[in-house]
């Protein structure tokens, strides 16, 4: 034991204790000696035990949970290995990892995107969460950015929103990013400098700024930092 | 000689006739006339001068200088002498007419009196150039006089001069300038005994001569001890006497009242003027009456165009206008039209129209073109495109995997390529003479395999879709086809049992799916179907 703990102990430590240094030949020995890791299977990180992920399912997203079961389903327990079952008395959604599951970080993932689904989210909108990495959702609630009540409420609910959903849409075209309006609750779906841009057009529209500034300063903005980072080339390249 | 006289008197009474700007011109007649008269003048004046230096005025061979010279030689004494008699008639107009009452003894002095008046007149316009340096000069003759008189250093007091005498004329001259009492004392009357005993006029005259000069050199009784050096240290003093009086005069002064001061000033300067003023003396007084004013004009208040802020209250009406008022002009001069000015502009203008050369202003050469940054309008419609696949697009454009979607204007220039190339077709169709057919548009579009009659029903006579299909398109069947009514019965037959084969191998297959249908299937987790 004291022999293989000093040994240990070299190779933790290799060049700080230069009386310990040993020759190379016995160095060379040393490293074949040494033991080597393969990378941990999920699985076998937990030591063998099973981890579980539980998402609530609000009443209203019940349906169309039901409608859209098949589309959750797939991506997850094909692509991400990871079971996925409803509960329905609980209504509640489990995941759990598999013995095959390759990530660590997909039951994560399968989570999120599950509770992006509950959020209000579209299946080939929260599909990205799976698919990229850097993506986030941002939730935030009209009073945190102005305290409203009724008929203001209301209207500001409206301009957000705009008729038929315009305003909603062109900012979340503008800024390659997903919305859900959902009563007081705002829940913004993509990248983190996306995310920032769209919540600051939101907050000016509660704040009462009309959309069409909004607008004007999206494409302002748009410009300059085109101009900035790439002033030769065009952006109609750019997807908006 | 008295032919001689009548014919001088009346050169005389010819040059008094004649007008002061005739005398400019020169005319030897008058300066004849002139010659004769002053000479007839000289000899009669001869007896009164106390010096003679000449019997007669020497006119033969001399210039107008040389005889003006001997003139004035003559004349100078006898002026100052006739000077000193008439300050003393001023100061006692008793002796005047004492003078007038021994009229009867001494009518030809008093004759000769008036002729000496007379001439005295004649001779001050001839002498009138005699400035006030000549009555400088007279001072030191004067002085040269006295000095003559008044011998050796211990010998001051004379015959003539007396100390005491001396002193009481000084106080009765400040006395006079002050305009406080005369004090007439012994000595001035014992003068006038003595004048009475002696030849009263000349001797009158000699004193007053000698008392005024010692009246002007002042409280100098010791001038005499440094009269005695002479010219080689001569001083102010001497010159221009007076010094010590006007200390005497300041000091008096500042007891005063300024108004007295400038009285006593204007008295002093009087009588400083009546004798000596030289220029020295003359510019100090224009010094002082400058500095005088000065000080005034510093104590008085300014005038309002020196008081730095004034409105209009403090200010006399209008005085605005009376001063040259300098301000900045925010607006440049009009230019004065004068005809020079158009008569140039409009040369200008015709050169430039001959030459060709207006400067109109150019079009600036727009820089070279950027690209067109593409202005988006917000798409206000719901995304077609998920989430995924925006990122997916923008991720397989930064890499350079696949090619960039067609963007909105390359989609526009194509379908207005499009568009152009149509309307070209049909214009070039109607200068074609000969028939043309259409050019084929390849594109690419998936054909169906719908019977011609539907097809034919939308699209357009021209054309229709089958074909355009292929006959394996149409139909596609191996081997040997043949219609029913071809077949032979052992065809049919053949063909009945295939039919009938196949039909058992299907209704077994759902028979089977139909059982198994019941079971739950191995994927679906508690969703009930």
């Amino acid at each position: 034991m004291n022999d293989e703990g000093f040994h240990s102990c070299n190779v933790i430590c290799g060049g700080a204790y230069p009386e310990l240094q040993q020759d190379p030949s016995q160095k060379t020995g040393l490293l074949q000696s040494r033991i080597k890791f393969e990378p941990l299977k999920t699985h076998e990180i937990s030591e063998g035990h099973v981890q579980f992920r539980k998402v609530s399912v609000p009443p209203h997203r019940y349906t169309p949970l039901k409608k859209a079961w098949l589309e959750l389903y797939t991506p997850i327990y094909e692509q991400m290995k990871i079971d996925i079952s409803m509960n329905l008395k609980a209504l509640k959604v489990e995941l759990k990892t598999k013995a095959d599951t390759p990530d660590m970080s997909s039951l994560q993932k399968c989570a999120d995107f599950v509770h992006s689904f509950m959020l209000g989210f579209d299946v080939i909108d929260a599909v990205t969460l799976l698919r990229m990495a850097e993506l986030y959702v941002y939730s935030f609630e009209i009073k945190d950015v102005k305290t409203l009540r009724g008929k203001h409420l209301c209207r500001a609910i409206g301009r957000l929103s705009g008729k038929g959903g315009k305003t909603k849409f062109a900012i979340e075209n503008a800024t390659k990013t997903r919305i859900v309006i959902a009563d007081t609750k705002i829940h913004i779906l993509g990248s983190i400098s996306n995310n920032r841009v769209a919540m600051d057009s939101l907050c000016s529209l509660i704040l009462g700024s009309p959309a069409g500034k909004v607008y004007s300063k999206h494409r302002a903005d748009r410009a300059r930092i085109a101009e900035r980072v790439k002033p030769e080339c065009p952006i109609e390249n750019v997807v908006l | 000689m008295a032919k001689k006289e009548v014919g001088s008197v009346e050169a005389l009474n010819k040059l008094k006739q004649t007008d002061p700007p005739l005398f400019l011109t020169p005319s030897t007649e008058l300066s004849q006339t002139a010659r004769k008269a002053s000479q007839y003048l000289f000899s009669s004046l001869k007896p009164f001068c106390p010096k003679v230096y000449f019997q007669s005025l020497y006119l033969d061979g001399y210039v107008a200088e040389q005889i003006w010279q001997q003139i004035d030689l003559q004349c100078k004494p006898l002026v100052k002498k006739l000077k000193g008699e008439v300050i003393e008639f001023e100061k006692n107009p008793d002796e005047v007419l004492r003078l007038f009452g021994v009229e009867k003894k001494k009518g030809r002095g008093v004759e000769i009196e008036d002729g000496d008046e007379d001439i005295e007149d004649v001779g001050s316009d001839e002498n009138e150039e005699e400035g006030e340096d000549e009555e400088d000069e007279e001072e030191e003759e004067g002085e040269d006089e006295e000095e003559e008189e008044g011998g050796g250093e211990g010998g001051v007091e004379d015959r003539f001069l007396k100390l005491n005498e001396l002193e009481q004329y000084m106080e009765e001259d400040e006395a006079r300038e002050y305009g406080g009492e005369v004090v007439k004392s012994k000595v001035s009357k014992k003068k006038k005994n003595v004048h009475e005993e002696e030849e009263e006029e000349e001797e009158d005259e000699e004193d007053e001569d000698d008392e005024d000069e010692d009246d002007e050199l002042g409280d100098f009784g010791d001038d005499g001890e440094d009269g005695d050096d002479k010219l080689g240290n001569a001083r102010y003093e001497d010159f221009f006497g007076g010094k010590k009086k006007k200390s005497v005069k300041r000091q008096s002064n500042i007891h005063n009242k300024p108004e007295d001061e400038e009285q006593e000033d204007d008295k002093g300067d009087h009588k400083q003027t009546k004798e000596s003023l030289s220029t020295h003396e003359k510019e100090l007084q224009k010094l002082h009456s400058k500095i005088e004013q000065m000080e005034k004009a510093n104590l008085d208040p300014k005038a309002w165009t020196m008081q730095g802020e004034v409105t209009a209250t403090k200010r006399p009406k209008n005085s605005a206008l009376e001063v040259d008022l300098d301000f900045e002009h925010n607006v440049r001069p009009l230019p004065v039209i004068t005809e020079e000015v158009t008569a140039s502009l409009e040369d200008l203008i015709k050169e430039r129209i001959l030459e060709g050369r207006f400067d109109d202003a150019e079009r600036a050469a727009s820089l070279p073109s950027k690209r067109l940054k593409e202005l988006k309008e917000m798409d206000e419609n719901k995304s077609k495109k998920g989430l995924a696949e925006i990122y997916e697009e923008e991720y397989v454009h930064q890499t350079g995997l696949g090619t960039a979607p067609l963007s909105s204007s390359d989609q526009l220039k194509k379908e207005a390529q499009l568009l152009f190339d149509k309307l070209c077709l049909k214009l070039d169709g109607l200068s074609h003479s000969h028939f043309r057919p259409k050019p084929v548009i390849e594109d690419m579009s998936i054909q169906t395999n719908v019977p011609a009659l539907a097809m034919e029903e939308i699209a357009p006579v021209a054309v229709s879709d089958v074909a355009m299909l292929a006959p394996e398109e149409v139909f596609a069947g191996k081997g040997d086809i043949k219609e029913e009514a071809e077949l032979t019965q052992e065809e049919r037959k053949r063909r009945r049992a295939n039919k009938k084969r196949k039909y058992k191998v299907e209704a077994s297959k759902r028979l089977v799916n139909k059982v198994q249908g019941n079971r739950l299937p191995d994927n679906s987790n508690g969703t009930k179907a």
